[in-house]
């Protein structure tokens, strides 16, 4: 059962906020670091822990209240330059950052969080209290006209409970005219909060509605279902869903007219107008529906920095992590989905790409190394770049390593180019590093980090430099909804392949098919590569031997696909079949003329191929 | 005293959430003509566009805070006598000084019932009442 009741929504809304101002606060304190003296992030990350916790004393979340009240007051004392940024400090409120964190945990499941452990509440405390003493003499405590002040003073000092309506006609010379002064003896005389927090507090009572289901399951699922969209975006899809209308409207008249026969130029000059106005809309409409989904990655980027930094220094080297491209829009589905493999390859550089300070000043290089985290546009493809100025990779040595572990055999080895060779890291299992380190690197990871990004129907590259530093590069579509596809051809019935993973299309030549072990092949520059027939995959009859080849790349292998034409390429819009979904097929898409084309989910497909023992081979001479 | 729903009132805050929860405990009260403003800056620009007939504000916030937002309220000939209820976070003296002096028609500290918000609105329409 939820401690929430009631306030699910609330809560969510709570949370979400705060997490964006958490990990606003966060990248401020790396910062700070550098400018412990900048008056203006001591008074954005004051304020984040401050609007962080007025919102939790709505939730009743004493314990968040607390610490971010005791860090809040550090932060006062450090703008009002009553204490001193010291590293140890910094240690403190990192901690405190983090402790706050672990509380927005607990309450996304559901559950009032727990005290914050008590040293580190002692520790804050302590400090706090060692400069309280010098502090209290060194504080303002009125912020307004000198003069005022002394005239107010020794009325606010006389009792506990001053005259307020005095203290406002001492300070405005008059009675306020419209103005009543409502503030009461009990809230002037009180140091702590007046209300106890109570569930009532809240503005909304716990029996306001119906509680169903546990809070966690509540929160999840609201946490992967909303989306917060700028109001002038949606004001479009209203403003177009109206221009719809209306032109809907002309049309039905038009549609009247030409039903009681007329049919004259001028009639018909209106209807094609009409018609193409219709499909300029429509097509804006889908843009702007697309981009209601659409959030900046700058969301995502923000928790990095942080991230960076703590490992890092960890790791005791010097680490910046230059963020570019923040504004670069992703579909909101996307930037969940590209949370994990980013950290990985982020902990990737940071521990194995750049080298430590004393390699670096060996190599004549600054001590200090960059690691740079980039989005961008390119076309109708999200770029992301993880690149760092490290040490580098050698091709050579990822090759004797991967041969070494029996990933690939010694022949292959020599048949790989450096890009090649560096996309070996990608594979289960490879890891270059002898000593494993506790951070990242145990082998795993990389080749999650392909797969993750292939669910995306993206891909990843890699450049590196010995010596220079390496590369990460992720190509994405710009959304998920909209798929580039290869239409190829069975007889007269239309496939839709993914075109991500299309690398080329070639000729199938027969004599150039060669059996190996029971199987087609046909030798690509080098490779050696099965050939599938995608008739047989679907479990058709094969009528023909396929005239094409389209050579396709998933997570785990090349192939040919063999395929008997090609009938062009399409953004499809995919349309799933939620409750009908036969296997090897990922939804489907309308042609413009109408025809309905199934969408072929490659990597089912093979799998039931191979579960049913056919391997989708051709056989080499039974067919004409 | 009896509730006027139509009374066009700006909320005040950098924080949604707390926006979302004045609106609430206002809506619970009766009074549905809400409109909201993320700054001190934003909220001027609002007030100076008219209608408004009564301002919760958040105290601090980015760009302009609480305080200013009532200081330049108060002396901005149009907006004299509007009517500004202070929410912050610290019952702390100076606070409720500089609220006071500056004008302020309440003050109220987080977090609060509807109730509370009750009472603070009646006193305020009593002064207004008065005056």
């Amino acid at each position: 059962m939820s401690d929430f009741a009631g306030m699910e929504d609330l809560l969510q809304d709570f949370l979400q906020e705060a997490n964006d101002l958490l990990s606003d606060v966060d990248n401020k304190l790396v910062d700070l670091e550098k400018m412990p003296d900048d008056r203006s992030l001591l008074n954005d990350i004051f304020r984040g822990f401050h609007t962080v916790k007025g919102g939790a004393g709505f939730l009743n979340a004493t314990e968040l209240v607390t610490l971010c009240h005791l860090t809040e007051n550090l932060f006062d004392k450090l703008r009002n330059a009553e204490l001193h940024l010291t590293p140890e400090l910094m240690d403190l409120i990192m901690a405190a950052t983090k402790g706050v964190r672990d509380m927005f945990g607990d309450l996304s499941s559901g559950v009032q969080p727990m005290p914050a452990p008590a040293e580190l509440l002692h520790a804050l405390e302590a400090v706090l209290k060692g400069e309280a003493v010098a502090g209290v003499v060194a504080a303002p405590t009125v912020e307004a006209a000198p003069v005022v002040v002394e005239a107010a003073a020794p009325v606010a000092a006389a009792a506990g409970g001053p005259d307020w309506e005095a203290l406002h006609g001492a300070v405005n010379g008059q009675p306020p005219v419209a103005t009543g002064e409502v503030i009461t003896r009990a809230e002037a005389a009180a140091a702590v909060p007046a209300e106890k927090p109570t569930n009532a507090a809240f503005g909304r009572r716990g029996s306001d509605r119906p509680t169903g289901g546990g809070g966690r399951r509540v929160e999840e699922r609201a946490r992967e279902n909303t989306i917060r969209v700028d109001t002038s975006r949606l004001d479009q899809v209203l403003n177009l869903s109206g221009e719809i209308g209306l032109t809907k409207n002309r049309l039905t008249s038009l549609r009247a007219d030409i039903l009681a026969g007329k049919n004259d130029g001028e009639t018909l000059h209106a209807l094609d107008q009409a018609v193409s106005q219709l499909d300029l809309l429509v097509s804006d409409l889908q843009n702007s529906v697309m981009k209601t989904r659409m959030q900046p990655i700058g969301r995502l980027f923000q928790k990095y920095p942080r991230i960076a930094r703590d490992l890092a220094r960890q790791l005791g080297k010097d680490v910046e992590l230059v963020l570019a491209g923040e504004e670069t829009e992703v579909d909101k589905t996307m930037i969940e989905d590209l949370a994990d493999p980013l950290i990985h390859l982020i902990r990737n550089a940071v521990d194995h790409g750049v080298e430590a300070t004393a390699e670096r000043a060996a190599a004549g290089k600054s001590s200090k190394s960059l690691v740079r985290l980039e989005a961008r546009q390119e076309g109708d493809h999200i770029v992301l770049i993880v690149a760092d100025d490290g040490r580098g990779m050698s091709a050579e040595r990822i090759r004797a390593k991967a041969v070494e572990k029996g990933l690939i055999s010694e022949e292959e080895a020599n048949t790989l180019d450096d890009r090649q060779s560096f996309n070996l890291i990608l594979l289960p299992g490879f890891s270059t590093k002898t000593e494993i380190s506790d951070v990242s690197g145990r082998g795993v990871g990389m080749d999650v980090v392909k797969t993750n990004i292939q669910k995306l129907n993206g891909s990843i590259d890699i450049r590196s430099e010995p010596g220079k530093g390496s590369v990460f590069l992720i190509s994405l579509p710009l959304t998920l909804a909209i798929l580039p596809v290869l239409l190829v051809l069975l007889g007269d019935q239309p496939f839709a392949l993914p075109l991500s993973l299309v690398r080329e299309i070639l000729p199938i030549e027969r004599d150039k098919i060669q059996e190996v072990g029971g199987k087609s092949t046909l030798v690509v520059r080098g490779e050696i590569l099965p050939v599938v027939s995608l008739a047989r995959l679907l479990g058709w009859p094969q009528e023909r031997y396929p005239e094409y080849g389209v050579l396709m790349q998933t997570a785990e292998r090349s192939f040919i696909l063999g395929v008997d034409s090609f009938a062009g390429r399409d953004d499809a819009v995919i349309k799933s079949l939620e409750d009908f979904r036969p296997r090897g097929v990922a939804g489907v898409t309308t042609l413009s003329n109408g025809q309905i084309v199934l969408i072929l989910d490659m990597k089912e497909l093979l799998v039931d191929g191979q579960h049913m023992d056919i391997g989708g081979r051709i056989p080499a001479l039974d067919m004409g | 005293m009896p509730v006027d729903p139509k009374m066009k009132i700006l909320v005040v805050d950098d924080f949604s959430t707390m926006r979302r929860i004045v609106r609430n405990l206002l809506k619970e009260l009766g009074y549905t003509n809400v409109d909201e403003a993320e700054d001190g800056a934003i909220a001027l620009q609002k007030l100076n566009g008219g209608g408004f007939e009564f301002v919760v504000t958040d105290w601090n916030m980015p760009n302009m805070d609480g305080l200013t937002l009532l200081q330049t309220v108060r002396s901005t000939p149009s907006l004299k006598y509007l009517p500004v209820l202070m929410i912050t976070a610290e019952a702390k003296k100076e606070n409720i000084i500089a609220a006071a002096q500056a004008g302020a028609s309440g003050y109220i500290v987080k977090p609060f019932t509807s109730a509370t918000l009750a009472e603070k609105l009646t006193k305020i329409f009593e002064k207004m009442g008065q005056a």
